[in-house]
């Protein structure tokens, strides 16, 4: 394969990713192992009094967010299929943070909140238990929803990679002159292919749903909270015993999802003579269910809608008593944002430096690495979105201590930069190796030097995926809470910082006004992006 | 068992790909269809195998032993169909492959049938194999035999020996040709090689959008 930048050698080439990215990450992964024999801090742990039912209630809720969006997701698929308006859906729907919508779906759900007011009235909003509720169930609705069109987009990747040598689709046409009908032909074929792709896409969602701290804080229990949260107020607390609590509750969690992993895994394994005995049942006339497939896609379409178009009627509220339909507006919220605008602007420029970043070190190493090697860096990658974030982060915050970098800018930027390039790696490596590399070859042919072939074709060929790698990184980036609260020290806040702060009891309206903050910018970002990233040439 | 074409004709965006013409082929019989490139001839198979999709439109009828097929979906039809690829499923095994298609009976009985396909396409002990494992004439006998297995009341066959090397290629057609006149059922077979067509048997030509005999 012809790596025009072949001079940059492949030591100099993958230096910066492995200096910026992975050895923090490593560092990171290694400062949790002194928690391994901490004794003191595991008996802490052992008798604090929330723990069973803290951990029983992580893997519930992970576990029934990850089963309903993967249910949501396959009878999406099944029904309507990788349509162009799904698609954009989809899209959109990834861009959109967790965090925003979570406060936009609480503002919904909640006693005083916009159903109630539709659908029930009344002088005084009704006993609802609807968010905080003690089963987690608005936190695994929330999480269910938000994860669809994550688990779609993967799976349109999945379609449209397979479908470029027509062979899904062949093979769908194949089942059916077997005498199985489109929803059988689903089932038996494309479904078992696809979730044997979709595996690390579903352990990511299970494991971040199992431990997601900023949307538990908004909508989850409290009496007993998840474990992501007790781990959480551990971690932030004065008191170094706590905080060494908090990593070896990190530790204890991450084991226990490993556990839960295997089991769920063997699990599997035991389903599966029964699974085969249904894939070669014989022919089925099953349907396609297109009306379940439609509804199913409108009710999570109109809830995102909703949820957004609720955060920006709150924000332009001054006051917006029970039960009335409408606020009074007014533009204080926005007023007292704009007042204080630094993390915002923190939050934008560290979403944009490290995007850059990442997608930069991503196509240096790509140049100029043997795909061979490029299983180190992704493994790496996806291990770190597999792991409890808060594994990862309380980690991070000990090697930063230690380096005297919490506080500190240099600190903020390497913390964002860990998500963000290993989402950024993942995205990049698969276009970019499919990369047709007999045009380097022509380019280099007809005298181009190796700089002037990666810029004038190389580059402007795989825009698309380049962008659309930048724009992930840069969603990834703005809704950072955890590393950013850890690791910012009180020092500097950013846009999560701050909306989970106020989610917590502060003015709706400006809660709501800095929801809108976090989702405007990757929204406009991934427009853009798929705007510039449009081929000129089709 | 026949099947029957009545009037068939393609258009593509408003342009004529098919005129409309008649067929009929008779039990056990293959009629070998051929023309060039893009004349619209897998086209055709879609339409009678009721798959047709948009761009394509067509008109006329498709009549399989007596009964009209219009509106059928494909699954319903039992219409057979081997493509270019051999399309094996390759999360299953070939003797699962070979299941897929079955009727629903008593599993001894379905083990019997497979046993029987897998003797008869020479792959005996091959079973449990993944399909991935096959040589490109095997993964082709099989997917015959996996076709042949659903019991269809016609075969379609669009290139089937296109992508088999010359030595493959003409054992392969004796096989497929050998069983589907075996099986006593019609056959519609597109290709753009005359010495695929089998020996004795009708071959029509498509070219400038009609069928005449060739």
């Amino acid at each position: 394969m012809a790596r025009p930048l072949r001079r940059l050698n492949a030591l100099t080439g993958a230096a910066p990713l492995i200096l910026l990215w992975a050895v923090p990450l490593l560092l990171s992964l290694a400062a949790l192992l002194p928690s391994l024999g901490d004794g003191k801090a595991l008996a802490r742990l052992l008798a604090h009094p929330q723990l069973g039912s803290a951990l029983a209630l992580s893997l519930f809720t992970g576990l029934a967010a990850t089963a309903l969006a993967l249910a949501a997701t396959l009878l999406i698929l099944a029904g309507t299929g990788a349509t162009r308006v799904m698609r954009i859906m989809a899209a959109a729907g990834v861009a959109l943070p967790h965090l925003a919508f979570a406060i936009g779906f609480g503002f919904l759900i909640m006693p005083s909140g916009l159903l109630a007011r539709v659908f029930v009235g009344g002088e005084t909003p009704p006993g609802w238990i609807t968010v905080q509720d003690p089963w987690g169930l608005a936190l695994i609705v929330a999480l269910a929803i938000k994860e669809v069109p994550f688990l779609l987009t993967a799976a349109f990747g999945i379609l449209s990679r397979k479908e470029a040598a027509g062979l899904l689709a062949q093979q769908a046409r194949a089942a059916r002159s077997l005498g199985h009908g489109e929803g059988s032909a689903f089932l038996r074929v494309l479904m078992p292919q696809l979730l044997a792709e979709l595996r690390w896409p579903l352990l990511i969602v299970f494991v971040y749903g199992a431990t997601v701290v900023d949307m538990a804080l908004v909508l989850g229990p409290t009496q007993p909270p998840t474990v992501a949260v007790v781990i959480w107020h551990a971690l932030n607390d004065a008191d170094p015993q706590e905080n060494q609590m908090g990593l070896q509750a990190t530790l204890l969690l991450t084991l226990l999802l490993g556990l839960a992993i295997a089991l769920l895994s063997a699990g599997l394994g035991a389903l599966r003579k029964p699974y085969r005995t249904f894939l070669t049942a014989g022919p089925s006339a099953l349907a396609a269910p297109r009306r379940s497939a439609r509804l199913m896609s409108i009710l999570i379409g109109t809830i995102t809608l909703a949820a957004l178009l609720l955060l920006l009627v709150l924000s332009l509220s001054q006051r917006w008593p029970y039960p009335a339909l409408s606020p009074v507006f007014g533009a204080a919220a926005w007023e007292t944002l704009a007042a204080a605008p630094a993390p915002l602007v923190l939050s934008l420029v560290l979403a944009l430096t490290t995007a850059a970043t990442a997608t930069a070190l991503g196509l240096l190493w790509f140049e100029t690495q043997n795909p061979a090697h490029d299983r180190w860096v992704t493994g790496l990658a996806l291990l770190s979105l597999a792991l409890p974030q808060l594994a990862i982060a309380g980690g991070q915050y000990r090697v930063f201590l230690g380096l005297g970098l919490t506080g500190s800018l240099a600190g903020l930027f390497l913390a964002h930069l860990a998500p963000v390039a290993a989402y950024v790696l993942i995205v990049l490596q698969g276009p970019y190796r499919a990369f047709d590399a007999r045009y380097a070859m022509v380019a280099r042919g007809l005298s181009a030097s190796p700089a002037r072939t990666f810029l004038r074709v190389k580059l402007p060929l795989l825009k698309a995926p380049v962008l659309t790698a930048f724009a992930i990184g840069f969603a990834v980036s703005i809704v950072q809470f955890v590393p950013a609260q850890l690791i910012a020290g009180g020092r500097y806040s950013t846009l999560p910082i701050e909306a989970v702060t106020l989610s917590s009891g502060g003015s709706r309206a400006l809660t709501a006004a800095y929801a809108l903050a976090l989702a405007v910018p990757p929204l406009l970002v991934f427009m853009g992006t798929s705007l510039l990233g449009r081929p000129r040439w089709r | 068992m026949a099947l029957s074409l009545a009037q068939v004709s393609i258009m593509l965006a408003g342009r004529r790909l098919i005129a409309p013409f008649s067929l009929e082929i008779g039990p056990g019989e293959t009629v070998t269809l051929m023309g060039p490139s893009g004349a619209g001839k897998s086209t055709l198979l879609a339409f009678i195998a009721g798959d047709l999709e948009a761009p394509f439109t067509a008109s006329g009828h498709v009549v399989l032993d007596g009964t009209p097929l219009d509106g059928v979906a494909p699954e319903r039809r039992h219409i057979g169909r081997l493509f270019q690829d051999d399309l094996l499923f390759p999360h299953l095994t070939v003797a699962e492959n070979l299941a897929f298609g079955m009727p629903r009976e008593p599993r001894a009985e379905r083990h019997s049938k497979i046993g029987a396909a897998l003797s008869e396409a020479g792959l005996e002990g091959f079973g449990d194999r993944p399909p991935h494992t096959l040589s490109g004439g095997q993964r082709a006998r099989v997917a015959l035999m996996r076709a042949l297995l659903a019991g269809p009341q016609a075969m379609l066959l669009d290139e089937p020996f296109n992508k088999l090397d010359a030595e493959r290629r003409a054992a392969m057609r004796d096989f497929v040709f050998r069983h589907i006149a075996a099986s006593g059922i019609p056959c519609l077979m597109v290709t753009h090689d005359r010495a695929d067509a089998p020996l004795n048997g009708r071959v029509l030509m498509l070219k400038e959008s009609q069928v005449t005999d060739a």
